[in-house]
């Protein structure tokens, strides 16, 4: 040992004591020093497996609401512009009605702000598509004949602009209705519309609740790396004797918040795609019974990178916040 | 230049008590110190000083004539690597082994495995106990964590070595051999500073002494006339 260093010549009476950062260590080092952290990490968190587990848990359930809100807000959206007919009203005129009344109907539809496309029926199509539709149809011409004229009324399929609310439809309707020779006006699809309002304030309420779980995980990650905190004060003091930088003594703890992190972040997403594996198919018999078949989407890579990067983000936060709470890197020799 | 000096230090604890009251001393480069002095003395509030633990009150503790207590958050790692300083209570962790334990120094300056692993061995083999590098120090006796203390505070070859009561648990004759491991890192250039009670140990050691009462440098063997005495 004592030979050893006989051979070092830089040790000695005539060499002076450093007391500033030596140059050309940068780079080599802070790798070195990741390396050795993370597999201490490792080792830490192996070794307290079932603890670490229920941070994960934690972190994860506190992630899942969010990522699920995500989502669900995602899929809302694409059901909106998937739908196969978009918010629209249907007038129905008289039967019978006289044909300058319907062309005025029109014309005024087509001057409606709201409207983005009006599509007219006639007695005679509508009496057509009726036909076609028929499983019976030639019980149906007898039936038709019986009566002598086309019972089906003209009608108006009219489409609005996307950015129509609810009660400009209903306004719209209302209108419509006390036009003349007008029997009928059917607004399609206002269970959409309430499902999107119902939507938005779930959407709100779920933000709100979203980030009171966010702030949760960081809270659960603060507590369990202050725990780790607290079992290592005397390593701490060690370390600080010995010379280890306030950027060494910080990182074991940054590295156990981003495990703790990670590790949530992978919980989520388990329990995320549990959530979506169980729902799927009561959603796809109800979407099915409204004749619509859209897919459950945004279960994407990219929504899982972006899960796993919050679960690190909130997980080095809480570190953060306990390295600041305890003052690691304050001279723990002391 | 000296290694070690203080000037005028006073250490004023928040109870008013005084640790350490306007001492001043010099230590030369390659020395071995001895510094003694009743419990309560100021013995380790001065190691303390030196280590940048504790800061001087009023004076200055000055290191190849920089100020350690002006040193910042940045500077002060860079120092304490080149301080060995062993501990009345050891410090050792708990959960590493021995091996582990006297590797640390060297694991933070980022040496190479291989390099860490002969240090080590070496470091170990000077206090005794190579066949027990892979013991946990709960397995260990009093005295023989004090020496794995001791060989964590020599494996990185400091140029200061701080020792508080280095042979407090130990047998005459590992005592004597902590004695001779100092005095080589001395040959080498290190200055070494021991503080201890042991004072038949000390005279053998034939160094200078500086003994300390309730916080006042009360004798210095360096004077001509204390040498005499």
């Amino acid at each position: 040992m004592v030979d050893e260093s006989r051979a070092d010549s830089a040790q000695g009476a005539t060499s002076t004591v450093i007391v500033g950062r030596p140059k050309g260590v940068l780079l080599h080092a802070w790798f070195a020093d990741h390396a050795r952290v993370a597999a201490d990490t490792s080792l830490f968190v192996s070794q307290r497996l079932m603890s670490s587990f229920l941070v994960w848990l934690m972190v994860g359930v506190a992630l899942t609401l969010p990522g699920l809100l995500w989502i669900a807000q995602s899929n809302a959206k694409a059901f909106g512009e998937q739908w196969p007919g978009s918010t629209a009203l249907t007038v129905y005129m008289k039967v019978a009605a006289p044909a300058q009344s319907i062309i005025d109907l029109e014309g005024r539809l087509n001057r409606e702000a709201e409207v983005e496309r009006v599509v007219l029926t006639t007695p005679d199509q509508a009496l057509q598509e009726l036909l076609a539709q028929s499983d019976d149809s030639a019980f149906l011409r007898d039936a038709l004949a019986a009566v002598g004229s086309n019972p089906l009324p003209a009608s108006f399929a009219v489409v609005l602009t996307d950015n129509s609310s609810y009660l400009q439809l209903e306004a719209l309707s209302r209108k419509l209705s006390a036009q003349t020779g007008v029997d009928n006006v059917v607004i399609e699809m206002t269970w959409l519309e309430r499902l999107r309002d119902l939507s938005d304030l779930a959407n709100r309420m779920g933000g709100a609740l979203s980030v009171m779980l966010l702030i949760a995980a960081v809270l659960v990650a603060f507590a369990s790396v202050r725990l780790a905190i607290e079992s290592r004060l005397g390593e701490l003091r060690v370390l600080a004797l010995i010379g280890a930088t306030p950027a060494q003594m910080r990182r074991p703890f940054l590295y156990f918040g981003s495990a703790y992190g990670i590790g949530g972040g992978v919980m989520a997403i388990v329990l995320t795609a549990v959530f979506l594996n169980q729902i799927e198919t009561p959603l796809q018999s109800l979407l099915v019974s409204y004749r619509a078949g859209i897919e459950i989407a945004g279960f994407t890579p990219g929504f899982l990178l972006v899960i796993l990067l919050a679960g690190w983000f909130l997980g080095v936060a809480g570190a953060l916040l306990a390295l600041l709470q305890r003052g690691v890197s304050d001279n723990p020799a002391k | 230049m000296a290694r070690l000096q203080l000037q005028h230090v006073t250490r004023r604890f928040d109870n008013g008590q005084e640790g350490l009251s306007d001492v001043s001393l010099s230590i030369e480069p390659g020395s071995m110190v001895f510094l003694t002095g009743h419990s309560g003395a100021g013995k380790s509030t001065l190691l303390k000083m030196l280590i940048g633990a504790e800061t001087p009150t009023t004076g200055r503790v000055l290191v190849d004539g920089s100020d350690v207590s002006q040193l910042g958050p940045k500077q002060m790692p860079w120092y304490r690597r080149q301080v060995g300083i062993v501990l009345q209570d050891h410090n050792l962790l708990e959960d590493r082994t021995v091996f582990d334990n006297v590797a640390l120094p060297l694991r933070i300056t980022h040496l190479p495995a291989k390099d860490i692993a002969r240090r080590v061995r070496g470091a170990l083999s000077t206090v005794d106990l190579s066949a027990k590098g892979h013991l946990l120090p709960r397995h260990l006796s009093t005295g023989e964590q004090q020496r794995v203390g001791i060989a964590r505070a020599v494996v990185n070859r400091p140029r200061i070595i701080l020792a508080d009561e280095p042979t407090g648990n130990l047998d005459p004759y590992l005592s004597r051999q902590v004695m001779s491991l100092f005095h080589q890192f001395c040959d080498l250039g290190s200055t070494v500073l021991v503080a201890s009670h042991d004072i038949d140990l000390i005279k053998d050691q034939g160094c200078r002494i500086l003994h300390l009462s309730q916080g006042a440098l009360v004798q210095d063997t360096a004077s001509p006339e204390e040498a005499r005495a």
